[in-house]
């Protein structure tokens, strides 16, 4: 389960509304990349997981992108909090403005509504490790995106600590596909899906 | 930064212990039996405690699980995207 802390991982006070801003930032909510997947990925990944630290690793990952999806809200409603519409329209907002006012929802910067197919749950822990890696460089791109095009400090100190995440679960991640491997006939680790034919592992009794 | 009220100022300072915690926490998901690792974070663990104890006493409760009296404070703003100016 989960319990709401009522507060931020990490602080946000932006002084300037900024809606063009909002825009790009806005696919770190619910973009291909974004948090909204990051948390879907990991926590509905972590059921069929072989090994403690692999169910660790996705509950606690998962539970923290849940912390960023916040993160990126509170950016996004700093940003367009109390806009007028002539600076709506000055800013390119409008488009969003028509079907979703100053509300905040998850989409991507082109206007693509969130999706599931931004990831993927495959059930095989090599394959959905390979995933995550893989996830945790496309945020991290992205936020790098955001920085080249974001000039406000108050935004991008926000975005900074955010994208040092991806680098710190890229390194978790790694480490979880070692710890899998290492149990794996090194042989062939790909003989076997670890999550689906229980005989995989070396040493069957350890499986907990 | 804009500059933080003394509320703002205590909540940074919580979230600092508590987030040198939670990184500690995920490195020892993959490394369960580094007990240095798992002293740190428990120091760290500690040294937010009393600052969440202080908080909650000033400004109201953090989670629902501490909440206390014969009122409900949970409601009070701001809440985690507002600013106290907002209010």
């Amino acid at each position: 389960m989960f319990v709401y802390e009522k507060k931020l991982q990490y602080p946000i006070k932006i002084k300037t509304p900024n809606a063009k801003l909002a825009k790009v930032i806005m696919s770190q909510l619910g973009g291909p990349d974004g948090e909204l997947g990051a948390a879907l990925r990991y926590l509905n990944q972590r059921y069929t997981m072989p090994m403690p630290e692999l169910r660790a690793t996705l509950t606690d990952i998962g539970t923290e992108e849940l912390n960023h999806i916040e993160m990126i809200g509170t950016i996004l409603y700093q940003l367009t909090k109390n806009l007028t519409v002539e600076q709506i329209k000055a800013a390119g907002f409008d488009d969003y403005f028509v079907d979703h006012t100053l509300g905040v929802y998850p989409q991507s910067a082109s206007g693509a509504p969130f999706t599931t197919a931004y990831l993927a749950s495959k059930g095989d822990a090599i394959t959905d490790l390979h995933e995550d890696l893989a996830a945790e460089q496309k945020a991290r791109t992205t936020y790098d995106n955001i920085l080249r095009l974001a000039d406000d400090p108050d935004v991008k100190d926000a975005i900074r600590f955010l994208r040092e995440r991806e680098v710190v679960h890229y390194q978790r991640f790694g480490e979880n596909l070692r710890l899998l491997t290492d149990k794996l006939d090194e042989r062939n680790f790909y003989a076997f899906n670890p999550e689906f034919d229980k005989a995989c592992f070396k040493n069957k009794g350890n499986k907990k | 930064m804009t500059a933080m009220t003394k509320r703002e100022a205590l909540l940074k300072k919580i979230s600092t212990y508590q987030f040198a915690a939670l990184d500690l926490q995920l490195y020892l998901d993959t490394h369960p039996n580094d007990t240095e690792t798992v002293e740190k974070m428990n120091s760290y663990k500690e040294m937010a405690m009393p600052l969440i104890k202080q908080y909650e006493e000033q400004f109201g409760p953090l989670t629902k699980r501490s909440e206390q009296g014969n009122n409900w404070q949970w409601i009070k703003a701001p809440w985690p995207w507002e600013n106290e100016e907002d209010c």
